[in-house]
């Protein structure tokens, strides 16, 4: 299982327009924004904005980093060693 | 510590009663000479935990307590916020074991009846059972509006939504006036309440300032633009079933 990023820009509406679009093996999995000044003390951190199929998520997380989302994401993923 | 009436402290309970209900001069003497124990509690402080079997219930003098449920990784639903005048747990009188928390958000002043107490004054006066029976009633009705707004409302109207019905509820006992209430809540429990992240929050409460229909400073809401709040939440007041609210 590889990671693949691709930064975008995303229209949510808001400051948080920088975002990385997560592939796994050619296919979209997840959708990560920075979060903008706006957040105070979790600007800088990476939030799930979007998550599709196993990584899709009811309560979406914040991240410190992209490492720390993409471990995060990998796990989630079939294949990964506590996959469901 | 004894129990002792104390009818100041009971006032409050009659404000609220009478919001939603008539009390003969009897009737509200008799709740004005209930015993009841204060008690002053911290904020984020438990009162009644679930699974507990309290002996009495928890009347709210002052500041706002929420009730809760905890589920997995110690993710929190707050279930309904509460007001001076609410008895959160009232219905622990009739259903014994707590099926959910009940915890302070603010520091809080609160007055315990003793269950015996409220079980002889309903006895003694049916139409004051009934008026519990129908603040039950109207505390479902708000669980109703809740569960909608929180499966079929986009962020956006189920913050104001929840601000409207706050406002109105303070409104109601005389601690709200002019589209300005008291909003002691961190974006976190507006998150646990509304099923949102804190991102999200933090982005809806910015799109409502944004677009001029509240002000939020200093634990004090503004509705600015309270017409066009109530339109964005699509709120409508019926299911409180408040007596003699002033128009919008």
């Amino acid at each position: 299982m590889s990671l693949h990023l691709q930064p975008v820009r995303i229209a949510t509406g808001t400051p948080d327009t920088e975002s990385q679009l997560v592939f796994a093996d050619g296919f979209l999995v997840a959708v990560l924004v920075r979060l903008s000044d706006d957040h105070g003390d979790m600007a800088g951190m990476w939030y799930l904005e979007a998550g599709f199929g196993p990584v899709e998520y009811s309560f979406p997380p914040t991240f410190t980093n992209l490492d720390e989302a993409q471990a995060w994401i990998e796990q989630r993923l079939p294949g990964a060693p506590h996959s469901l | 510590m004894p129990s002792a009436s104390n009818p100041h402290a009971l006032s409050m309970l009659v404000r609220k009663l009478e919001s939603i209900a008539h009390l003969s001069d009897e009737e509200r003497e008799a709740i004005l000479s209930l015993p009841i124990r204060v008690q002053a509690l911290p904020s984020r402080q438990d009162i009644v935990r679930e699974g507990d079997r309290p002996s009495q219930c928890c009347l709210i003098l002052d500041g706002w307590a929420c009730r809760y449920k905890i589920v997995g990784e110690g993710r929190r639903q707050i279930l309904s916020f509460h007001i001076p005048g609410d008895i959160p747990d009232l219905q622990s009188l009739h259903v014994h074991t707590m099926d959910h928390s009940l915890a302070t958000v603010t520091k809080t002043t609160v007055a315990f009846i003793p269950h015996r107490a409220l079980l002889d004054l309903t006895t003694r006066f049916p139409n004051v059972a009934a008026i519990f029976w129908r603040d039950t009633l109207i505390d479902a009705a708000i669980f109703r509006e809740w569960m909608t707004s929180m499966g079929r409302r986009p962020a956006y109207g189920r913050i104001a939504h929840l601000f409207c019905e706050m406002y109105l509820k303070l409104e109601a006992v005389g601690l709200a006036a002019e589209h300005r209430c008291t909003l002691p809540i961190t974006q976190t429990d507006l998150a646990d309440a509304l099923g949102l992240t804190n991102v999200h929050v933090n982005r809806t409460l910015r799109a409502l300032r944004g677009d001029g229909l509240i002000t939020l400073q200093h634990n004090t809401l503004i509705a600015d633009r309270w017409d066009e709040l109530t339109e964005a939440a699509e709120f409508d007041p019926t299911y409180l079933h408040l007596e003699n609210r002033a128009a919008g």
